[in-house]
């Protein structure tokens, strides 16, 4: 007679590796004394876990979290390519209530990790941009939605493969994208057309910027305007990662390396 | 019967108004430990002292620093003004030692203030200087923060004995020994950093490259990617240079335009 925890135990039978999401302490804990490696996925490493993951940001997508879990974790070398792994993560409470059976593998790669950790500007910048987007995405300027586009590190190459729309407001300003008033004052300056450009270190260099980078050969997603093809374009030309928000259908992408990487929802935030 | 009703009255009106000085110093008392609670909450001080070990040991008392605070400020005045109330109504005539208790007991209260206070203020220093440190996985690095925090408490048990009046001579050579150690330390620590810092915010202010601007600094030839307070990177053909900015200075900087 099969019962439910044969069923639950089918997921979590042979896996070689448990990755917790967001636990709390105590739920961590009760899963360090297992015979398997625990590893701790979270905003900041607040129960202390020895394997741990860091995520830029609590991807509200399920999906994208264990994606950006499982990716940080092969990448640390936590888990190999292949290994089976059981998620422990909420899903609808702040606590722990599902766990999902994955194999590592490179088909989950989209890149996310490699966003974050492997650009050239630091990963807490990243975030605060996408933050930024999401927040000019969710709100609009004034009811109507905008579009933004924010070239984010090799700030120096960016700028060099642009040219200035109109007189730069950052010109000797030291505003850096992580301060409280940013938020306000970019959905402002959103309203006129052109690029944000971000240095590594997060200070806002330009607004107001026109790309031109040189655009062969960058495959994005037929459909998508100018605004994501210069986000594409300009990510292929140099270092930089690109980070569009759209003012018709109000998605946040993120590019790198000529390629589209992330797509999130606002409203999902 | 030869009563000396004089005097009598005399006791007895000095009684009266030593319980009236008793009576105000309850009530004066009671008020300023409220508005002070009320001032120490308004200006933020229970969450600047929040997790100090002070703030702890409070906590597992029933009590907080604000409210031990408060009340000991409540309990000097009710202090003082029974003190006051002795003396108004003349029960003893060792007049010289209530003069020299009277005197001392306020010295005794603000040492035992700063006391509380340095050890309020060092758990404070050990807390924020742990945090700033908390990001160097180095063995070790926790001695900084509990340097910083008996330092503060040396120097508050310092003020609070010499309020009452101990002799802290040998204390202070101790303190002037240990503050010229630091100094003397630190001076050698920045001595390349601190001209990089003030070049760094002459640079920042008047910013006379930016980034994207092609520059050369002595050898190193590149476009600008960052100006900060301490180094300027610059972005070459061979590599990403990181030029301290108290060298920009020294040699000067070419602007190349095109």
């Amino acid at each position: 007679m099969p019962s439910v925890r044969d069923l639950a135990e089918d997921l979590v039978s042979d896996v070689d590796a448990l990755l917790v999401f967001s636990p709390s302490s105590s739920y961590y804990e009760r899963c360090a004394d297992l015979d398997i490696d625990v590893i701790a996925v979270d905003v900041e490493n607040t129960v202390g876990a020895a394997q741990f993951v860091e995520l830029p940001l609590s991807f509200d997508d399920v999906q994208e979290r264990i994606r950006f879990g499982i990716e940080g974790a092969i990448d640390n070398g936590l888990i190999e390519d292949g290994d089976e792994v059981a998620c422990a993560a909420a899903v609808f409470d702040s606590e722990v209530d599902a766990v999902v059976r994955v194999r590592a593998s490179e088909s989950l790669r989209t890149g996310v990790y490699g966003l974050f950790v492997d650009s050239r500007a630091d990963a807490s910048v990243i975030r605060d941009v996408l933050e930024v987007a999401i927040e000019l995405g969710k709100k609009g300027q004034k009811g109507k939605s905008v579009g933004a586009l924010f070239v984010v590190g090799d700030a120096g190459k960016v700028m060099n493969k642009s040219r200035a729309l109109s007189y730069n407001p950052f010109e000797k300003s030291h505003v850096h994208v992580g301060d409280p008033i940013v938020t306000v004052m970019l959905k402002e300056f959103s309203r006129l057309d052109g690029a944000f450009v971000i240095s590594d270190s997060g200070k806002i260099v330009s607004a107001y910027r026109y790309l031109e980078p040189a655009a062969e050969g960058v495959e994005i997603p037929k459909g998508l305007g100018a605004r994501h093809m210069a986000a594409g374009a300009i990510t292929r030309d140099t270092n930089a990662i690109a980070i569009a928000l759209s003012e018709s259908d109000g998605l946040v992408r993120a590019f790198k390396g000529g390629e589209l990487v992330l797509e999130l929802d606002p409203e999902a935030y | 019967m030869n009563v000396d009703w004089q005097s009598l009255a005399e006791t007895d009106s000095g009684l009266l108004l030593g319980l009236g000085v008793v009576a105000v110093g309850l009530v004066v008392g009671y008020l300023v430990g409220r508005v002070s609670n009320r001032f120490l909450r308004a200006i933020g001080v229970p969450a600047a002292v929040e997790g100090t070990s002070f703030e702890r040991t409070a906590q597992s008392l029933g009590t907080s620093t604000v409210a031990l605070f408060s009340r000991l400020l409540s309990w000097f005045i009710y202090g003082v003004s029974i003190l006051l109330a002795f003396q108004t109504a003349r029960l003893f005539h060792t007049t010289v030692l209530w003069a020299r208790l009277s005197a001392f007991i306020p010295d005794l209260f603000f040492a035992l203030f700063t006391l509380a206070a340095g050890f309020v203020v060092g758990d404070k220093a050990e807390l924020t200087v742990s945090e700033r440190l908390r990001g160097l996985k180095i063995r070790d690095v926790s001695a900084i923060p509990r340097a910083a925090k008996y330092t503060v408490v040396y120097v508050a048990l310092l003020i609070a004995l010499s309020q009452i009046g101990v002799a802290t001579g040998a204390l202070l050579i101790l303190l002037v020994t240990y503050a010229a150690a630091v100094i003397v330390f630190a001076a050698l620590a920045l001595r390349d950093t601190l001209p990089a810092a003030v070049a760094g915010y002459y640079l920042l202010l008047q910013e006379p490259y930016g980034i994207g601007d092609t520059v050369q600094i002595g050898d190193h030839r590149g476009v600008v990617q960052e100006v900060g307070v301490f180094v300027t990177r610059i972005e070459g053909d061979d590599g990403e240079y990181i030029v301290p900015n108290h060298l920009v200075f020294r040699e000067g900087v070419v602007r190349i335009r095109d």
